[in-house]
């Protein structure tokens, strides 16, 4: 029941959602996150009026699921786009250190599913789905690692845009992985917490993209930073500051 | 089950990151000038109020102690020895605190430059997290020695310090614009300071 209430409640938030987007134009900045939404409501909606016919609903879910899914990984791509797109050292760093933690994990998931013992249809799927989230989540963390370090200022619609999708992507999988240690027995509890933090980042989503908000810009380099002109003058400067402070500290640690 | 604690640890770990962005507090949208002030501020407060030769003399010099103990009785000389261990702990704090904020005017620009280097900065990380480490270290070493038991360490940390500034001096006059200079050069005689 509570499901149902949230599936409906969420059908409406993610038709707000778009219908904001084309009154505000901001369709076509956020086009891989509106996507998503776009490709979670047409999943959602056909699920929804189908579900009467038998077998419709089975027949339908684990397909469109994976749909939905792959286009999850759009919204990751999106919030990088956006979050970074001011600072391009930090867009760097940020791009760089998602392609390792993308490839390290994608290569231990291949290496733990090459080595499974057992095959099953739902069993892969639930997998599956697990695994993609953990990349998701990973990569998440690693831009908002990036963000804190660099003291990068985000706008209002990409921070709602992280916290939604990082709450359902944490929450999916902190729950994913509790159903697999605990079995079917967890399923009822998995299905209410995977819909409500659905539910919570839709919220979450219609507040914070309710108008147009963008980052506020970084401020000017003096010396026009971006085209990495004095970068190396910089890196000397500081590490011979960290240098020369750390070698007479040990020095002095010594004495 | 270390499957099941390694996903558990990775989706509470997001939702960790995710209550820290939300708490964030929206730090004011700077300006290239106010960028600037604030490294110069760090580096006047570095030389001007925490490294003149004066003041770290009036803290780390046992004089003042012998006095004290030679005039007073042994409390009022703990008392003072008390004082003082504090005040120098103060300034460890100090010194590393502006020796971040130095490293916060790094990464304000590094962030902009699109050629930055991954492996560089990493480094620099590293070095900073040591460097950090160290003032810590240190900061032990004048608790556990006292205020008169490092002054070597003392006059070491001093030096380095200074050496700092003169490099965030050269770091800071790159960052200048060229426009600024010349006009600083310009009025440099008995026209207003810049």
């Amino acid at each position: 029941m509570l499901s149902l209430l949230l599936w409906l409640a969420g059908l409406l938030l993610e038709f707000t959602l778009l219908v904001r987007s084309v009154q505000t134009k901001t369709f076509t900045k956020y086009i891989y996150f509106y996507a998503y939404i776009s490709c979670v409501f047409i999943v959602s909606a056909g699920l929804y009026i189908g579900r009467s016919q038998l077998g419709f609903y089975e027949a339908w879910y684990w397909p469109t699921q994976f749909a939905t899914l792959a286009m999850g990984c759009g919204v990751v791509l999106e919030i990088v786009r956006q979050a970074l797109a001011s600072y391009p050292g930090a867009e760097r760093m940020a791009r760089r250190a998602s392609c390792a933690v993308f490839i390290v994990t994608f290569c231990l998931v291949e290496w733990s599913v090459a080595s499974r013992a057992v095959w099953s249809t739902s069993a892969a799927t639930v997998d599956l789905e697990r695994d993609l989230r953990v990349i998701e989540a990973l990569v998440l963390a690693t831009i908002l690692a990036i963000v804190f370090y660099y003291r990068v200022e985000l706008g209002k619609n990409v921070t709602g845009m992280i916290v939604g999708f990082g709450a359902y992507v944490g929450v999916s999988l902190t729950t994913l992985a509790l159903r697999a240690f605990l079995g079917p027995r967890f399923d009822g509890i998995w299905s209410d917490l995977q819909s409500a933090s659905y539910f919570f980042a839709l919220i979450v989503w219609t507040v914070a993209l309710w108008s147009y908000s963008p980052n506020p810009k970084p401020p000017a380099n003096g010396r026009g930073g971006r085209g990495g002109g004095g970068y190396d003058a910089l890196v000397h400067g500081t590490r011979a500051q960290l240098e020369s402070v750390r070698s007479n500290l040990r020095g002095a640690a010594g004495s | 089950m270390i499957g099941l604690l390694l996903y558990l640890l990775v989706g509470i770990g997001l939702l960790i990151f995710l209550w820290l962005l939300a708490r964030r507090e929206r730090a004011p949208v700077e300006g290239c000038g106010r960028q600037f002030v604030e490294a110069r501020q760090a580096l006047r407060t570095l030389q001007l109020g925490l490294l003149p030769e004066n003041l770290i003399e009036r803290i780390f010099d046992p004089e003042d102690f012998r006095y004290v103990t030679r005039v007073g009785s042994g409390d009022i000389g703990n008392l003072f020895l008390q004082e003082r261990k504090r005040i120098s702990l103060m300034w460890v704090r100090r010194v590393r605190c502006e020796i971040r904020n130095l490293m916060r005017f790094h990464l304000d620009y590094s962030r902009l430059h699109a050629k930055l280097s991954v492996v560089t900065e990493i480094r620099l990380a590293l070095d900073l997290a040591l460097l950090l480490l160290a003032c810590r270290a240190l900061r032990i070493l004048l608790y556990s020695r006292g205020p008169y038991g490092a002054r070597a360490v003392v006059g070491v940390l001093t030096a380095a310090a200074g050496r700092v500034c003169a490099a965030s001096e050269k770091s800071l006059a790159f960052l200048n614009p060229p426009a600024l200079e010349s006009f600083r050069r310009s009025s440099a005689g008995d026209g207003a300071a810049i």
